[in-house]
C-alpha cells in the first residue's frame, strides 16, 4: 500500500470470475450505479446509458444467452449504446469513439464496484439481440458491455492459461 | 423405462445448452480465435455438468462426466499451447474409451 488510495485502489482490483450467492446491498448498487455519471466521456453527451439488472430471472436469462459470462452474478449493469441519440449526433454506426466511452464507463463502474468492496467482472461476449430481447430494451438501446456484479467467492478460477486437469 | 430410454439430460439443461451454442456462434464471429476450444469446452462442460445426475453405471462414462463437469471453464491454447493440445488429446481418449464402453467395446 501507498499513500495514493486512487493509485492502490487501481492496483488492488481485480475481475471476479465466481460470485458467491450474497445478495447486493441495493445502496452500493445504486453508488456503483452514479459513479458512470462521471466516467469520462467525449462531448459530455452521454450516450452510453447503463441499465441495473437485479431481478434473479432476468439474470439467469442474460447468463443463458452471455458464452462469456462466467459468474453468476446477484446483479449486473449493462452499458449500452443509444444508437438513436448517436445518429442525431452525426455519428456514423460503428464509429468508435462510441465505444471508447463505452470503455470509460465500465473502468468507471469498475474501481466504483472495488471501491465499495463488491467483485465485478467485465462481459462482451454475449448475443446482443438476445440480450436486448432478455433485457426488454427499447428500440435503439444496443447492449454493448455487461458488468457482471457480487461478493467474491472464497476460492477464485484460474486466469486464462492452458487446459491442465 | 428402460435405461437406454431415460432421458440423459432435463429440458432445462438442454435449453441451456442449446442457448450457450448458439449465442456463441454469434459471438464467436467477433472474438478471437483462440476463444473457439474454450467456448466447446464450456458448452461440454454445461452438459457434462447436465448429465452428472443420469450418468449410469458405467465407469468410463462417469469418470469422463465428472472430469468434463470439473474443467476450468477459463482455459485457452495460446499459453502453453503444447500443454493444453496434450491434455485435450488425453481428454479426447477418454471420450473414446467412454464411447467403446458404451458400444460393450472395452
Amino acid at each position: 500500500m501507498s499513500d495514493n488510495p486512487v493509485y492502490d485502489a487501481i492496483r488492488s482490483r481485480r475481475v471476479t470470475r465466481r460470485m458467491s450467492d450474497t445478495p447486493v446491498d441495493p445502496a452500493q448498487l445504486d453508488l456503483v450505479l452514479a459513479s458512470a455519471r462521471w466516467a469520462p466521456n467525449a462531448g459530455n453527451r452521454r450516450l452510453q446509458p447503463v441499465v441495473p439488472v437485479t431481478d434473479p430471472v432476468t439474470l439467469r436469462l442474460l447468463k443463458r444467452v452471455s458464452p462469456g459470462m462466467v459468474p453468476s452474478p446477484q446483479a449486473a449493469l449493462v452499458i449500452c449504446l443509444d444508437t438513436v441519440r448517436a445518429e442525431e449526433f452525426g455519428f456514423q454506426p460503428g464509429h468508435r469513439g462510441l465505444y471508447v466511452d463505452i470503455g470509460t464507463t465500465a473502468a468507471t463502474l469498475l474501481l466504483a464496484a472495488h471501491s465499495v468492496g463488491l467483485g465485478a467482472c467485465p462481459v462482451t461476449s454475449f448475443s446482443r439481440a438476445a440480450a436486448a430481447r432478455v433485457l426488454g430494451l427499447g428500440a435503439g438501446l444496443s447492449p454493448e458491455m455487461v458488468v457482471c456484479l457480487g461478493h467474491p467467492a472464497d476460492v477464485q478460477p484460474s486466469t486464462l492459461s492452458a487446459l491442465s486437469p | 423405462m428402460s435405461a437406454e430410454d431415460a432421458p440423459g439430460v432435463t429440458r432445462d439443461v438442454a435449453l441451456e445448452v442449446l442457448a450457450f451454442l448458439v449465442t456463441a456462434a454469434r459471438t464467436q464471429t467477433e472474438e478471437a480465435a483462440e476463444y473457439g476450444p474454450m467456448r466447446l469446452l464450456m458448452a461440454a462442460r454445461l452438459l457434462a455438468q447436465g448429465m452428472s445426475p443420469h450418468a449410469g453405471d458405467e465407469p468410463a462414462l462417469s469418470a469422463l462426466v465428472d472430469e468434463v463437469a470439473s474443467l476450468e471453464p477459463v482455459r485457452t491454447p495460446t499459453r502453453d499451447r503444447e500443454q493444453y493440445l496434450a491434455a485435450l488429446d488425453a481428454l479426447c481418449e477418454r471420450v473414446a474409451d467412454a464411447l467403446l464402453a458404451h458400444e460393450g467395446r472395452s
